[in-house]
């Protein structure tokens, strides 16, 4: 029987809370670390990789590899993705938050990645239906690919206990869209400015955006409160 | 291991954890919340947020931060009703007279008054008072307890008086 001086005026309000959370209790599952949960979402994604290497890639994708500043976009967006995705895994159990470094080191991987692009050149003799044209496929392969990866995440975060939701809501949208846009680096040809900044950067913002805000009442529901 | 053998459904593990996590979250939230009423509610919603939680804890970290972040977050959503409600109410408090005073006021609506409750209050009367629900039934829905939501009908009461009267 707790009788503790800080339970003082509340012992009773306490004895019922406490007996019914005891008649109520039934065994858990415990959530996986979250190391465990990272490393099945990098095997997610390495599916969805090779998945989308067999369904075609740039064919000039190996020398491009050569080219150190189109290696290091790549790689900035994808790293950038899994700190997002580590983070978004570990805010969904409490006190395990992880610091702000990690935050500052995912947005300044993705900026700078983001940056990277504007030393690609740009096309001023494609007509606007060109432009539309060749860009909805990039869009749209961005959205698609990220797809089972954003749900799958989205998923992993409703396991734990979400205490912000629509941050984790837009972490767990970054993971997923910037590993997307990294994915269909690899797959598209054209390396022109715009074509990048408006089809494949500004899709992922967009979903990432809107992750947050079905973060906001999906994983909410989710709180422990 | 306390937590452990409640997270595989040890009942007498339960009473024995909150016996002795209590005292430590209600000595946390008595340094937030000066209110005794509020206090209570906090503390309940706190208690059973760390029981729903229960399945997050790794029972290789220690108990505190995972404890008093759940806490912290109860109390920060306590905090926020609570300035939204302090608002509110500033806002009502200087309402201008009607712009043409000759016509009568019309009867505030019963759904009007209540769009102006706070949301656990505006549950609490609508299941014991439009759906006819019991006490105890209304605070299983709730996921609070029956102490709880008696205060929190009682406060709705005494707000739709304030309300109709004004």
């Amino acid at each position: 029987m707790a009788s503790a001086p800080e339970l003082s005026g509340f012992e009773n309000v306490h004895r019922e809370l406490v007996e019914r959370m005891a008649a109520e209790l039934t065994p858990v599952r415990r959530v996986w670390p979250v190391s465990t949960r990272l490393a099945l979402w990098i095997l997610l994604e390495a599916a969805v990789l090779l998945l989308w290497i067999r369904h075609g890639y740039r064919s000039d994708l190996t020398e491009q590899l050569r080219n150190p500043w189109y290696l290091l976009g790549v790689v900035g967006f994808a790293a950038a993705a899994l700190i997002a995705a580590a983070r978004a895994l570990r805010a969904a159990i409490p006190g395990s938050e992880s610091s702000r470094l990690g935050l500052i080191l995912m947005l300044a991987l993705a900026a700078g990645s983001a940056l990277l692009l504007f030393h690609e050149p740009v096309d001023e003799q494609a007509a606007i239906s060109t432009f539309i044209g060749r860009g909805i496929p990039c869009a749209t392969g961005t959205l698609i690919l990220a797809a089972i990866p954003w749900l799958a995440m989205l998923w992993a975060i409703r396991r734990g206990a979400p205490l912000r939701a629509a941050a984790e809501g837009g972490l767990a949208g970054a993971a997923a869209m910037l590993f997307s846009f990294a994915l269909m680096r690899l797959a598209c040809p054209l390396d022109e400015r715009l074509h990048l900044l408006v089809w494949h950067l500004m899709p992922a913002l967009i979903g990432t955006a809107l992750s947050a805000c079905v973060g906001a009442v999906i994983l909410r529901r989710r709180r422990p409160r | 291991m306390l937590m452990a053998r409640v997270q595989d459904g040890d009942r007498e593990s339960c009473r024995l954890l909150f016996d002795d996590v209590g005292p430590m979250v209600m000595s946390f939230l008595r340094r937030r919340i000066a209110d005794r009423s509020e206090l209570e509610d906090v503390y309940q919603d706190a208690m059973l947020a760390l029981f729903q939680a229960r399945h997050t804890y790794q029972p290789s970290r220690p108990l505190e931060p995972w404890l008093f972040a759940i806490a912290r977050n109860v109390a920060a959503d306590h905090a926020g009703r609570y300035w939204r409600r302090v608002r509110f109410e500033q806002l009502t408090d200087r309402i201008p007279e009607s712009a043409s005073p000759e016509q009568p006021q019309p009867e505030p609506s019963l759904r009007d008054a209540m769009a102006r409750l706070p949301e656990p209050q505006r549950e609490a009367f609508a299941m014991l008072k439009l759906e006819g629900m019991t006490v105890e039934q209304a605070a299983a829905r709730a996921g609070t307890s029956v102490g709880a939501l008696k205060v929190r009908a009682h406060r709705a009461y005494e707000a739709l008086k304030k309300i109709i009267r004004e």
